[in-house]
Order: C-alpha cells, then structure tokens, then sequence
C-alpha cells in the first residue's frame, strides 16, 4: 500500500540517508511546578522514526505523550536530551513540522479556504498559487464547496479536515497530530482514519500522531509505541505489518489489541 | 403558517405589549386614577412632542437641536475615550507585566463614580463643551481599556500555537491573529462603553449648559413640564436603540464569522 506515487517529493531531496526523520535522543521533561520528589513526566525517551513512517504514541491521559509531541513540535523545550529532524536539532516550531491540535485550532475569522490560505502564504505563495493550493488541498481531504465557509459553519470532522489541509499547505516533511480525532464521534472518528490513511498515502510525510485509542492506533500506525506515565516512559513497541485498509475483525490485530492491553493495564 | 409564526412572534409580542401598556395608561389618566400633571398620558406625550419637534422648548430650540448637541456630545467623549484605550489597551494587554501593574490602577479609575468628578470637571475644564466631553471620556475610556486589555489576555493560547507551528512572523501574527481574535471582545467592550456614556451624559449636561437632551429634561423641571421631560427620557431611549442597531450591523460587516447579535444588552 506504500507504494502508491508520491506528490509531495519537496522532502524527498531534504532527507538524507541513514538519517532518521525523527530522532529523539534521551528526551525528559520535569515540569516547575511538579512537588519535589515527584518522578518526571517523561524519564528519558530515545525513538527514532524513518521516513514517511506512521508512528503512533499510545498511551493513557497524562502518561506524557502529547508533552513528547509538544517537544518534537518544538512548543516545549526538553528538560533533558534532544530531538533530531532530518538530523538537526529542534529549536523551535515551525520549519517543516506541520502539526494538528486535538481542539479546533483553526482561525474562525476565516472561511475554510483562507485558513488553508493562511498556512500557505507563510511559506511565501502569492495569493493565486495559495488560491489554487487550497482549493487542491480541501479537495484531497475530501472537502467539497465549503471553501467559503467559516470553521463554525462545519462539523467537527470537516473542521479537523481543515486542519490537516492547512498543515498540509505547508508542505511539511512530518506531521505532528495530537489527538486530532478526539473529540469526534466514533463513526465519524472512523471516517476521518480512512481518510487521514488515503492523504498520507497520497502525499507520503512522516507522521506521529498520538491517542488514546488502542484501535485507533492499530488502524493507523506502522509502529505503535506504548507509554506508561511517571515517569513517562517506553513500554512497548509494536510494528504493525498488516496491510492497509485494516479490518477490526482480523485475527492478528485482535492479538495485538490484547497485548498492547496488557502493557498499559499492567501500569 | 408556523414560520411566518416564529417570523414575527419577536415583533409582534413587543408592540402588543407597548399598546396595551399605553392603553390603560391613557385609560387610568382619563379616569383621574393617574394625575394629568405627574403622568401626563401618551396622547399628551405625543402632542408635546409635535411641539418640541416644531417650536421647541424653551428658547425656541428644537427637540432636533437638543438631540444632536448631545449625539455629537457623546460621540466626541467616545470617540476619544476609544481612539485613546484601543492602542494603549493593546499594548497592556499584550504584556503580563504591564497588565498586573495597570490592574489596581484600572480598578480603580473604572469604579470611581463618573458623575462624582463633575465638580472637578467644571473647575478644570469650565462650563462649556470640554467638561461634558471629558466626563463621557473619562467613563467610556476606563471600561474600554479594561475591556481591550481583557480581550487580549483571552486570545485562545491554541491560536497562538497553531500560527507559531505554521512559522507565522510576528508581526503578522499581532495582525492576523491576535487582533481578528480579540476583535470580538474589543467590539462589546466599545458596546458596554457606548452605554456608560448614555449614563453619563443626561447628569453631564444637567449643570452649565441649557443644550442637549439631559439639558431639556432639566429644565423641564423647573416648569413642572413633566411631558417634556418623559419626551425627552423616550428621544434618550430611541437614540440608544438606534445606535445600538446600527452597531449590530456594523458588528456584522466587521465580524461576518460571529453569530449575529440581537442589538439588546451590551
């Protein structure tokens, strides 16, 4: 399924070989305001992504998964260690991390095209490039005449396809996606995996993107990585070889439901 | 039929209301049950206003002269009251520093009583025209600043994020994000102070002045002319609806992404 022709080859000459897309190299964070003695929110975590992987973080709430995103997003700074993009070291946001927010982050002053717009225009289009861009861009996401239509005038799910087309306008060589599809309803949740799938495949960008849901992560990831909190650590990696699109019903994935189960109960 | 129903409901209950309330006020005068001179009934109100309209009272001065004197009374104290607390409201409310030092001081001006520095204004500012402008200036300016400076400290953090991972410069971000996300705010605080300077002016145009609707309902008094001074209370009502209308639209224009407002309240 890997295989389907890249459109976004703008990273393709940036990555180098041999250097991960990702490298987090003994990242801990310990918050100011943690009671003395508390353990960290993050010990001390090394991961390492490939190119164009889809790596999922998977863990319960407040074991520390969205500050490690916050991290390789460079919205927080480590306490400890370092992240690696492309083999430089993360200083601070932007530069070809594109990321989307669990809450609806778009700018509800403008219409769903100008958002997109917004994204695009940053990185130095004219307005007629950002135009066409956009309207390209809500159409790969599956987005059809709402371009004039302001983010209150969508559905949840139709916003969060906003925003993975805004973070797309970008171009970015990886997507940082935190809980993107938390707050929709499971059928639409179902949906919005499908299409995340059919993009990624489509525009082939290195992506980590953090849940809570275990199946979520089994429909989504090439790799999940489990973590269990205080201290925010790596309990279990799991590669996920099953062809896409998945079926819940398949009898590996239900194997590995059981097990990433048990790695999180048993914290 | 429902639509239609649900169309006009919001019209139509108010106006019922107004007619029977001014029914059974003209009623209850008609039988000596109100008295003439202390509730003047509204077919009376409305001969006096035809009057003050035409001939104006007193000094041959028109309920329309009156009225824009005090428009243009009001507009000015805002004018500057807004002009002046938009970019200093910004600038505070930009940085948490500025903003914990200003707060006790803003706390402080906001609730001192407007009215109550009205001696003050006429020692400093005499009589005329620049007393009352700085009286509606002083209560506009104070709930505008505090309004502005509250708009920007509630930015939603997350709309920040989202322009720092698009590599927004900062620059744009203070214009494309920041002010479009505290204009919501920045509009009611510029609502609520358009209201405080209702407030202020009929007592600002009480002392010193014989011009201006607060001015007219006055000197009604003093010729137990009770009907001007409820045309006069009605002529303030109007004007506030109006503006307050006229800023719902305005709102609209500026604002197109927010729900509508109803042009009620602040």
């Amino acid at each position: 399924m890997r295989d389907v022709p890249s459109q976004g080859q703008a990273f393709v000459a940036d990555a180098r070989p041999g250097v991960p897309a990702i490298d987090i190299q003994g990242v801990g964070k310990t918050f100011a305001t943690d009671p003395v003695g508390t353990a960290p929110v993050l010990g001390s975590i090394d991961l390492s992504i490939r190119d164009n992987e889809f790596v999922v973080l998977l863990g319960r709430s407040g074991c520390g998964k969205t500050t490690l995103l916050n991290i390789v997003a460079g919205l927080e700074a480590p306490t400890s260690g370092q992240v690696l993009v492309a083999g430089r070291p993360v200083t601070g946001p932007g530069g070809g991390k594109g990321m989307v927010f669990q809450q609806n982050a778009l700018f509800p002053w403008l219409t769903a095209r100008a958002n997109v717009m917004f994204a695009a225009e940053n990185r130095g289009l004219g307005r007629g490039e950002a135009t066409l861009l956009a309207s390209d861009l809500l159409r790969l996401v599956g987005l059809e005449g709402v371009d004039a239509k302001y983010p209150a005038e969508l559905s949840g799910g139709m916003q969060q396809r906003v925003a993975i087309a805004r973070a797309l306008a970008l171009d970015p060589a990886i997507l940082l996606m935190d809980e993107p599809f938390g707050a929709l309803d499971e059928i639409t949740r179902n949906e919005m995996q499908d299409e995340l799938l059919r993009v990624w495949q489509a525009r082939q960008k290195t992506v980590l993107f953090v849940t809570h849901s275990i199946w979520e992560a089994l429909m989504l990831a090439d790799r999940v990585v489990v973590l269990a909190s205080r201290p925010g650590r790596i309990v279990l990696e799991q590669e996920i070889s099953a062809l896409r699109p998945r079926s819940r019903s398949s009898l590996p994935l239900v194997a590995l439901h059981e097990a990433i189960w048990e790695a999180l109960r048993e914290r | 039929m429902g639509r239609r129903l649900h169309h006009w409901l919001p019209l139509l209950v108010p106006t019922l209301v107004f007619v029977v309330l001014l029914g059974s006020w003209e009623w209850a005068v008609a039988q000596g049950w109100l008295r003439r001179l202390l509730f003047p009934p509204p077919t009376k109100l409305f001969a006096s206003a035809v009057e003050l309209a035409r001939d104006g009272v007193p000094l041959g001065k028109t309920l329309l002269d009156h009225l824009l004197i005090t428009i243009a009374r009001i507009f000015g104290g805002f004018a500057a009251a807004v002009a002046l607390a938009i970019p200093l409201g910004l600038v505070i409310g930009a940085s948490p520093f500025l903003d914990r030092m200003m707060a006790p001081i803003v706390g402080f001006c906001r609730s001192v009583a407007t009215l109550s520095l009205l001696p003050l204004a006429l020692v400093w500012f005499g009589i005329g025209e620049a007393s009352k402008i700085f009286l509606i200036g002083y209560g506009c300016f104070w709930v505008m600043l505090s309004n502005v400076i509250a708009a920007m400290r509630l930015v939603d953090p997350v709309l920040l994020r989202a322009a720092r991972t698009m590599d927004t410069k900062p620059l744009r971000t203070f214009t494309h994000v920041v002010l479009p996300a505290a204009l919501p705010r920045i509009a009611a605080g510029a609502r609520i102070a358009l209201g405080v300077g209702f407030m202020v002016i009929v007592g600002a145009e009480m002392i010193g002045t014989t011009m201006g609707l607060g001015a007219l309902i006055m000197e009604a008094r003093t010729f137990y002319r009770t009907d001007v001074t409820m045309v006069g209370m009605v002529t303030i009502g109007l004007l506030g609806l109006a503006i307050s209308l006229s800023l719902s639209q305005l709102e609209r224009r500026l604002m197109p992404w927010m729900p509508a407002h109803s042009g009620a309240g602040p």
